[in-house]
């Protein structure tokens, strides 16, 4: 009788446990009680600067005068599914990184509380207010520190080798260099161009998209002056694409290739040139070091005019969870990484460049070799954010993937995606989960030099 | 009243896991069976669409291939492990020197994590720097690097992939069930002059009959629920070659497109109808197979 008195309280003292782990509070018992720290959690999903962030939170935890703690989570590729888990169990953290094409969902979703309250006249004036990348619905949610700018990577050497003077400025000529570059480099196994194809979304939102936006076409195929689907203007890109693949010139492997094994293999002087964004340069100066001479330059056009500009992605950074208790604290938090010194280090450090315009014009140059390349010049410019529809039947960019891979009919397969992604779009606004007006005067060409210093 | 609370006492025992199963295993099923007649993002209002969700996956193409993909994925791992498993199992059934060092090396695979495995086997496997491609070329087997994650040999690179990862798990098994077969039946029929090959014809393969479905069984619903990892070697690509139906399923619940993508769309409703079907087809194939190989268990 003792015994099963015993594994009967042990069966209690294991369900008890099991519910005590869902309980956020009994695991903080030091907040709260006077004197005591208030421990908050920030996430994170961002590698290349992560030692940064590691001292600046120490930092930050040993200097405070608050008795304020900030645990750091780093998280990886799962940080969406672990950020949703986190929300469902009652374990979110305080603060948020959020980025281009998470916020819109982590506001959807309800994760992230407005900070308006704590927005004096001062940081109004100090941090630009960009509709639906850090403001919703008339109410700010983050606030930018740095942007990421596109470019083409290029690689000198293999440049020099196929005497090629200066990096390809029309698709024509890209096609044309990367024949060259394997002509040259084949025989020691350097191929003229690469793309990460294992997610044909990361692959061409970091090549077909601005291609198409420097030349004046919305890089997801969302028209603003009609407010419509259109997916024709990327034809020439993904034709161009095909044919330095058909040609040889693409790295073997491509369609299996993650992003960092391409940036090894550029690091190695096995590629010679990709479209990607600025974090390549810290990439190239810690994660890989690059063996070869490489510049950034700017991305080539359809046909060698400018009609757009080249997006300059960014506008948040931090944000606050909408399940925090300690807003004030977290606010505190996010006031500390926003301070001037830290943002100024962060473009010098070459993590991102910066997008306050008081603090890019505080900031040296970043001391990052290749970064030069990357830094905003006149076309540069911050595109409007293209609604998001949740389109049946295959995505755009697979769609494109496979015509580069298999071939087939472009005409058809972009006048599908007009039809499916428009209908979507309809369905979208028809629900009022989307807003999607024309913009009748909409000029991409004016988007751009907003950033020039 | 003794009884009452004997019963008590024997409920407490099965409380806790009676608590798992319902919060990790029936109430996530019922979660899905509600969300897969709604439209549901994972934000805003949950849209009651009715069966609109189940008409999507009859013309849902993508899925349909996951579909045809995952058969030839399972097919695959199925006909290349069990027989290899079953051979090894045999083999080191004897007494030769160094069985159990042997019996664990085989084993070894079964307790790595997938994802290490599938990283390992990536970087043996892509085509630009791969060490199988190196070894060929250095021996002169094949002129250029062969594209072994591309889209002509990567269902194959998978499928072997995953034989390596299950052929010790169902060799073990295997050798529980051949460990039970008594000695004395091969004693007697080598005393009636039957040779290895006749033993294990006539003895072995009919005795082995209800291991041998059950080691089926389960490999028929491992094969078709794997997807962990293709998911880290070609993220079922290139264009869809290796997406198999789970792989599918997790994509429409955790859509991830990386830097530089558009913002993504959680499809929790038309995400739960899928697998809904997914579920059935798994049951139906696994309920045909039971009935198809009722003659396997009756050598008992």
């Amino acid at each position: 009788m003792k015994k099963k008195l015993w594994t009967a309280a042990l069966c209690v003292a294991i369900i008890g446990g099991i519910s005590a782990c869902g309980s956020k509070e009994s695991s903080n018992p030091e907040s709260g009680s006077s004197g005591a720290k208030t421990k908050i959690t920030y996430w994170t999903g961002d590698r290349h600067d992560s030692e940064y962030i590691k001292e600046l939170v120490d930092e930050y935890n040993q200097t405070n005068p608050d008795h304020i703690e900030v645990e750091l989570v780093i998280k990886g590729d799962d940080f969406d599914q672990a950020l949703d888990m986190s929300f469902q169990t009652s374990e979110a953290p305080d603060v948020i990184r959020v980025k281009e094409n998470t916020i819109q969902t982590f506001y959807k979703k309800g994760f992230l509380a407005p900070i308006d309250e704590f927005m004096t006249d001062e940081l109004k004036e100090k941090f630009p207010l960009m509709d639906n990348l850090n403001s919703f619905d008339g109410k700010r949610y983050s606030l930018p520190n740095y942007g990421t700018t596109m470019r083409l990577i290029y690689n000198k050497e293999l440049f020099e080798k196929a005497g090629i003077a200066s990096p390809p400025t029309t698709l024509d000529e890209l096609v044309a260099d990367a024949k060259k570059i394997t002509e040259v480099g084949k025989g020691s196994g350097a191929y003229g161009f690469a793309q990460n194809f294992k997610s044909p979304a990361s692959a061409l939102g970091r090549s077909a998209r601005v291609i198409a936006e420097v030349s004046g076409y919305g890089g997801f195929g969302y028209d603003f002056k009609t407010a419509r689907y259109d997916f024709s203007p990327f034809k020439p890109i993904i034709e161009a694409f095909k044919q330095i693949k058909d040609d040889g010139s693409m790295l073997p492997g491509v369609e299996s290739l993650d992003i960092d094994p391409l940036r090894a293999q550029f690091a190695e002087g096995k590629i010679g040139m990709y479209l990607s964004f600025s974090a390549e340069a810290g990439v190239y100066q810690s994660q890989f070091p690059a063996k070869i001479d490489w510049a950034a330059a700017p991305a080539p056009s359809i046909d060698g005019s400018f009609k757009g500009a080249s997006g300059f992605l960014g506008g948040q950074w931090l944000a606050i969870s909408s399940k925090t208790q300690e807003k004030e604290a977290a606010w505190k938090f996010m006031q500390y990484m926003y301070n001037d010194s830290t943002l100024k280090q962060y473009q010098e450090k070459g993590f991102g460049i910066a997008m306050v315009p008081s603090v890019s014009e505080a900031a040296a140059t970043p001391s990052v070799k290749g970064i030069e390349g990357f830094l905003p010049n006149k076309y540069d410019g911050v595109w409007p954010v293209a609604p998001t529809v949740a389109v049946q039947g295959t995505k755009s960019d697979d769609a494109f993937f496979k015509y580069i891979v298999s071939g087939g009919d472009l005409d058809a397969i972009t006048a599908d995606l007009n039809q499916r992604y428009n209908s979507a779009l309809d369905a979208a606004k028809a629900s009022g989960e989307v807003k999607a007006e024309p913009m009748p005067d909409f000029d991409p060409a004016k988007l751009a030099g907003q950033y020039t210093k | 009243m003794n009884k009452a609370k004997n019963l008590a006492f024997s409920y407490s025992y099965i409380l806790p896991s009676f608590i798992l199963t319902v919060v990790l295993g029936i109430y996530p099923i019922a979660w899905a069976m509600r969300y897969m007649f709604y439209d549901y993002k994972g934000y805003g209002a949950e849209k009651f669409i009715g069966l609109d969700n189940f008409t999507r996956v009859l013309k849902d193409h993508e899925f349909w291939n996951s579909v045809v993909n995952t058969f030839v994925y399972a097919g695959g791992k199925l006909v290349l492990s069990i027989p290899l498993a079953l051979i090894l199992a045999v083999l080191l059934n004897q007494r030769i020197r160094g069985r159990n060092l042997l019996r664990a090396i085989i084993f070894m695979p079964t307790i790595i994590s997938t994802a290490v495995m599938a990283v390992v086997f990536f970087t043996i496997f892509n085509s630009y720097n791969g060490i199988l491609n190196q070894f060929l070329m250095k021996y002169k087997l094949i002129g250029s690097a062969v594209d072994w994650l591309g889209v002509d040999y990567s269902m194959l690179t998978v499928i072997l992939v995953a034989v390596w990862g299950a052929v010790g798990n169902y060799m073990l098994l295997f050798l529980a069930g051949l460990q039970n077969i008594p000695e004395d039946v091969y004693e007697s029929s080598a005393l009636d002059g039957a040779n290895k090959l006749q033993q294990f014809r006539y003895i072995t393969i009919p005795m082995l009959g209800p291991v041998m479905q059950m080691i089926i069984m389960l490999a028929i619903i491992n094969a078709l629920k794997g997807y962990e990892s293709i998911m880290v070697m070609t993220d079922g690509g290139p264009v869809g070659k290796t997406n198999v139906m789970f792989l599918y399923v997790y994509k429409l619940f955790f859509p991830t497109a990386g830097s530089g993508a558009a913002t993504q769309i959680q499809e929790m409703g038309y995400g739960s109808a899928v697998a809904f079907v997914t579920a059935v087809i798994v049951g139906l194939i696994t309920i045909l197979y039971f009935y198809g190989s009722k003659r396997m268990s009756q050598y008992e």
